[in-house]
């Protein structure tokens, strides 16, 4: 009975009752939104690398190296020479190395040399490996192998002939000596779908003619030469590793940070990833505190408008008065109102979140490389509808005392 | 931090008159943050600290008057005992396989037989003054099962008052991970990352 009372009269005053809604649908939505993506934001990042014990470059901040070598954020401070490498492999603990070379580009995507070993090695999402959707891995030394995302923004193809880029962002290319496309890997959700990859091999061969960043001038040795000429690397980015026994992780990280030879630090991926992730935790927090005041901001304005109405709906009340309400009733019908306003409010936020995620997510995922996924609730978004709920109906008994003493004041009959 | 900084400074310039033709580098050592790395692999867990000796005893030169010996002594003895430093939840019947607890001087005292060659270098005892001792203690349990490790407390910051943060690695089959632990939250939560 009451509760139809209380819907009856919500839909008497459907405009306001509307507009009052859609507010805090989209201020919930927005929390939502902001809580969905951080989740997901973490998710993708953590999921970027996995089963790689260590990481190994020059000396530089454990954050710094890990978003270049893995990210393609920023760039190296140093390179690390061929032969410390060597003494890294030789380590007993090492189970397995992959050298990673960086520092060209085309068309604004990151060019990467590496071995073939990359491609068993490294894993994402929990232990995934790269495949290849198309073609194959190198087999000549002009070869290279595009991420998913590469391949669909160029609209490149199998065969698909492309001139590196000196540097990441210049004019000079190594046109003298084009690649073609060997492989297309698959979608993966990581820095690799942006990055071509090549053999280590093919990036001393394109630098050939250079000399400490620039080509030297009217020097160019025929495609012929190269080919046969020893195109062992002189130096590296970085480096993947993976270790025998966990136990020696440590051991293996400590003799690499403190190598005589050479400044280098050693990195476990994940630590590394937590540290960032509490550096981005601090603005995540500012997000999520934003949105917070965002909902107690329409809550506010739920109450403003109830208030008002209040006036309005003096006769109203004097109504339910003279069908035999008491006062208190009145307080619980009031108060029903606000239950009812959130409720529709939190399923309208649903729709609304999971409706706008979905158009999103592909966007998101093409222009950030963050998927975000659209699944159910979890067990915290409840809670906080829980909450949102007792905060409404503790917000409504404001109103709702008002109406209380109006109705005790004015019975029956109104006196304005 | 200030100081540490100072400190690291003068004995890079200590080093580098000394041993000019060798690879110069010097550990960074802070004050008030000591590291801890926590391995596991099957029924093993690993554990090692390296704390600054300010943060045990309050100071870090070498201990030479019978006070700061006697306080270098007891905290050795308290490293001893691991309840003093960090418990394991009894669930996984973890017993102690193996323990080593040494005073690290630092890195500077490795080239000191070398040092001692040279007649010219006078400075030798200040040397030792701005030597920077480090606790390290290392702990390898063996466990009835690792899984049910999913919490680690430390005791460490009631046992040494003058303890600042405790750096932490974390690595196991499922990955790696950090944290920063402090004595007002003197624990990590290790769910679903063994």
């Amino acid at each position: 009975m009451l509760l139809k009372l209380s819907f009856n009269s919500l839909y008497a005053r459907l405009l306001t009752v509307g507009m009052t809604v859609l507010a805090i649908s989209f201020s919930l939505m927005l929390y939502m939104s902001v809580e969905k993506l951080r989740t997901s934001a973490y998710t993708s990042f953590t999921d970027t690398i996995s089963q790689t014990d260590l990481i190994v470059g020059a000396r530089a901040s454990s954050v710094q190296l890990m978003l270049y070598s893995v990210f393609r954020i920023g760039n190296a401070t140093n390179n690390i020479t061929w032969e410390s490498y060597q003494d890294i492999l030789n380590k007993d603990e090492v189970d397995w190395a992959v050298p990673i070379s960086l520092g060209d580009s085309h068309k604004g995507f990151r060019v990467m040399g590496t071995t073939e070993e990359f491609f068993t090695r490294y894993k994402y999402r929990g232990g995934q490996s790269i495949n290849i959707k198309k073609g194959h891995l190198f087999d000549d030394l002009y070869d290279v192998v595009l991420g998913a995302g590469v391949a669909e923004k160029l609209q490149y193809d199998i065969n698909t002939p492309l001139i590196v880029s000196h540097g990441l962002q210049s004019f000079s290319d190594h046109d003298d000596q084009p690649f073609k496309v060997s492989g297309i890997l698959e979608k993966t959700g990581t820095p690799v779908d942006n990055t071509v990859i090549v053999s280590l091999a093919a990036i001393e061969a394109i630098h050939v003619d250079w000399s400490t960043g620039a080509k030297i001038p009217g020097q160019e040795t025929p495609i012929e030469e190269i080919r046969k000429m020893d195109l062992s690397p002189k130096n590296i980015t970085a480096a993947l590793l993976g270790v025998k026994s966990k136990l020696t992780i440590f051991n293996l990280q400590r003799w690499i940070n403190n190598y005589p030879e050479e400044a280098m630090t050693a990195i476990l991926p994940g630590a590394a990833l937590q540290e960032l992730w509490r550096v981005v935790g601090v603005v995540e927090n500012l997000l999520l505190g934003i949105s917070v005041v965002v909902i107690f901001t329409t809550l506010i304005g739920m109450t403003a408008i109830m208030f008002s109405s209040l006036s309005e709906r003096r006769r109203e009340m004097a109504i339910w008065r003279a069908m035999g309400a008491s006062p208190l009733t009145i307080v619980g019908l009031l108060m029903l109102e606000a239950i009812f306003i959130s409720l529709i409010s939190i399923i309208l936020s649903l729709v609304l979140l999971f409706a706008s995620l979905s158009v999103l997510q592909p966007w998101i995922d093409y222009n950030y490389g963050i998927l975000v996924n659209i699944e159910m609730l979890s067990i915290n978004d409840i809670y906080v509808f829980v909450l949102f709920i007792f905060a409404s109906m503790l917000i409504s008994l404001l109103p709702a005392l008002r109406a209380y003493w109006f109705s005790i004041n004015d019975g029956m009959t109104i006196k304005i | 931090m200030k100081k540490s900084i100072y400190y690291s400074l003068l004995i890079s310039a200590m080093i580098s008159v000394s041993v000019a033709e060798e690879t110069r580098q010097v550990d960074k050592h802070e004050h008030g943050v000591g590291v801890l790395n926590i391995a596991t692999e099957g029924n093993s867990i690993n554990f090692e600290f390296m704390i600054p000796g300010a943060d045990i005893v309050g100071f870090e030169y070498e201990a030479k008057s019978d006070s700061d010996i006697a306080l270098v002594n007891a905290a050795l003895t308290k490293f001893e005992q691991t309840d003093n430093i960090f418990i394991i939840p009894s669930p996984s019947n973890c017993a102690l396989v193996d323990s080593k607890i040494k005073i690290d001087q630092g890195e500077e005292h490795d080239d000191h037989d070398e040092h001692d060659d040279h007649d010219e270098h006078d400075d030798h005892d200040e040397h030792d003054e701005e030597a920077h001792n480090e606790f390290v203690a290392h702990y390898s349990f063996n466990c009835g099962n690792v899984k049910e490790i999913d919490r680690i407390d430390f005791t460490y910051f009631n046992t040494f008052p003058n303890s600042g943060e405790l750096e932490v690695q974390f690595v196991s089959g499922v990955g790696s991970t950090s944290f920063e632990v402090e004595g007002d939250k003197p624990f990590i939560d290790l769910k679903g990352k063994i």
